[in-house]
């Protein structure tokens, strides 16, 4: 719904809500500042900071320091293959809910959904333990297993509802026209199907990517992604704000490409469809 | 053969996905809450002794703070994030330019990870940097904002960020909302005469109820599980004052090698989402049986 407003009012508004976009993004352009100035010079005041001399150093040290594409290779295969392996299994799943429904499907949906809002913490422990049994704390296996257990109720329900919106009438027409359940699947449905695919999967690698909870509990050294990586960095013992900055910007970087240019299935998949 | 198949098939390939919720979740909460009912300590045990643990956790001071930090954390986030996401979505909602642009700013915060922001917020709480020293450079020369060491208010700046994060995000649920209030209906108010914030208040605002609804579950199930935003800004502390519940879990569990209480934690949380979540999910579905 929108109303018909004044051309000053127009532009009044406009200035307004940049400059509230200003101040939300202010602590991410920071940690961009910051990341190029020396560790002396970002602990001054703003303006001071501002006016201190640009710097590449610190992107160095932390490569140098930390391997640094190790981490990137971690959080690329983790946030990755969890997602692709979710997908393997929610898509046909998605489809069954979405083309042969039963009386069940919307409390099978909801019930699955809900299980996303239980803390994490309640399967923590037994899951620690098993990985314990199994040899799979600190891999990339191990991570990629939960974080795809983990976001499987979201990405069958995202698949679920971008289904939903394919007009059932055309498999119908394709039936009818004999097209086998293959045929149906493999050149209607699928190619239908796609754009929803791809919003779930750049939702879900964003999800993973982000993902702490689980990758500072079951990673150390070997198979933490960058996650993990700037947790470590900030350690008690006095902050680097510069090369943490410099780590961070990193980290933070491929999201907020990858985020402006799908910027309709970001917004979508962050409110769970709710926004088209 | 190949009939049956066809009208089995979608049953089947819906059966991996719920097996694994089925098992992964439900299975291991209810292991969680057994050992929660026995001694455990650095290692599960699985004799039953009753409600030990759970005596032991509500007599802890410690989880007393994470406990009585959860509502004060999340009562506040709560109520800020939808305030705020709801005001910034009247705005937008005023035919502003490049709003796809403008949406996606307000979503960064939601769409990036707390660990890797929480950087610049610990630069901008910091007493002696950020915004101590900012209002300091303008002159104020006395101004101190120490909340991030200070116990008392260091909770409050848990809230603050956890603000930022979400109120694009709820700005734009509620955005959504506005967008689908029937424009006849306004405009046939606008013709009468009636003045702007009463067209907001008497007929949008109560018209977007469900969408209030649903904004406050996925809020106050983020507030429940809070973890990184804690982790990445004061860890915890000073002393033990901004725990929270998935925190002190934590702690117990990683740190103190008492799982047992870990447990117990977990399953009194599992409890507060459960008091939430239920009677949404209920009303949910019965929306969907009269419709």
């Amino acid at each position: 719904m929108a109303r018909s407003v004044t051309t000053q009012r127009k532009i009044t508004n406009t200035v307004i809500a940049w400059f509230v976009g200003f101040l939300i993004c202010f602590p991410i352009l920071w940690i961009l500042v910051l990341s190029f100035k020396t560790e002396a010079d970002a602990i001054k005041t703003p303006i001071e900071v501002l006016r201190a001399t640009w710097t590449f150093e610190n992107y160095g040290i932390v490569q140098e320091r930390s391997d640094y594409g190790k981490h990137f290779s971690n959080s690329v295969i983790i946030a990755f293959g969890s997602t692709v392996l979710g997908l393997l299994i929610a898509i046909p799943a998605a489809w069954s809910m979405a083309f042969v429904p039963s009386k069940r499907t919307k409390d099978i949906l909801l019930w699955m959904l809900s299980t996303k809002m239980l803390p994490a913490v309640g399967v923590l422990y037994p899951i620690y333990l098993l990985f314990i049994q199994l040899g799979l704390l600190d891999s990339r296996m191990g991570l990629v297993l939960v974080l795809m257990l983990i976001n499987l109720p979201i990405i069958v329900w995202m698949l679920y509802t971008y289904f939903r919106e394919i007009p059932g009438e055309i498999l119908e027409a394709a039936r009818m026209d004999g097209a086998t359940l293959r045929e149906e699947v493999l050149f209607i449905l699928t190619p239908m199907a796609i754009p929803g695919i791809a919003s779930t999967l750049l939702l879900n690698v964003i999800l993973a990517w982000n993902e702490a909870f689980w990758t500072l509990n079951l990673t150390a050294a070997k198979a933490a992604p960058l996650t993990a990586f700037i947790a470590s960095y900030s350690s008690p013992e006095g902050l680097f704000y510069a090369k943490l900055s410099a780590a961070s910007t990193m980290a933070i970087a491929p999201i907020l490409i990858l985020g402006w240019f799908s910027q309709k299935q970001l917004v979508r998949g962050l409110t769970f469809g709710a926004v088209k | 053969m190949t009939e049956w198949l066809e009208n089995q098939l979608p049953k089947m390939v819906l059966a991996p996905s719920f097996i694994a919720v089925l098992v992964f979740v439900y299975g291991f909460i209810g292991w969680t809450a057994w050992v929660s009912l026995t001694r455990s300590k650095l290692l599960p045990k699985y004799e039953l002794k009753g409600f030990v643990q759970y005596d032991k956790l509500f007599a802890s001071p410690r989880w007393d703070t994470a406990f009585g930090n959860l509502f004060t954390f999340g009562i506040l986030f709560i109520v800020i994030a939808m305030v705020l996401g709801l005001v910034l979505a009247i705005m937008l909602d005023q035919k502003i330019r490049v709003e796809g642009a403008i949406r996606t700013i307000y979503l960064y915060p939601m769409a990036l990870s707390m660990i890797v922001t929480g950087t610049a917020w610990k630069w901008i709480l910091n007493p002696g940097l950020g915004i101590e020293a900012t209002v300091r450079g303008w002159g104020f020369e006395n101004f101190s904002f120490d909340w991030v060491v200070n116990p008392d208010f260091a909770i409050y700046t848990i809230v603050i960020a956890a603000v930022w994060q979400s109120s694009g995000f709820v700005m734009a649920l509620f955005l959504a909302g506005l967008r689908s209030v029937d424009e006849e209906i306004i405009k046939a108010a606008q013709v009468d005469g009636i003045p702007t914030w009463r067209i907001y208040s008497s007929i949008i605002i109560p018209s977007m109820a469900p969408i209030f609804l649903s904004a406050f579950i996925v809020l106050a199930h983020l507030a429940i599980k809070s973890f990184d935003l804690v982790i990445a800004l004061t860890g915890g502390g000073p002393g033990y004052s901004t725990d929270l519940p998935a925190t002190y879990m934590y702690a117990m569990a990683f740190s103190r090698g008492d799982i047992g209480q870990a447990a117990s934690s977990a399953m009194v949380m599992m409890a507060v989402v459960f008091t939430i979540v239920v009677p949404y999910l209920y009303s949910e579905l019965r929306a969907k049986n009269h419709g």
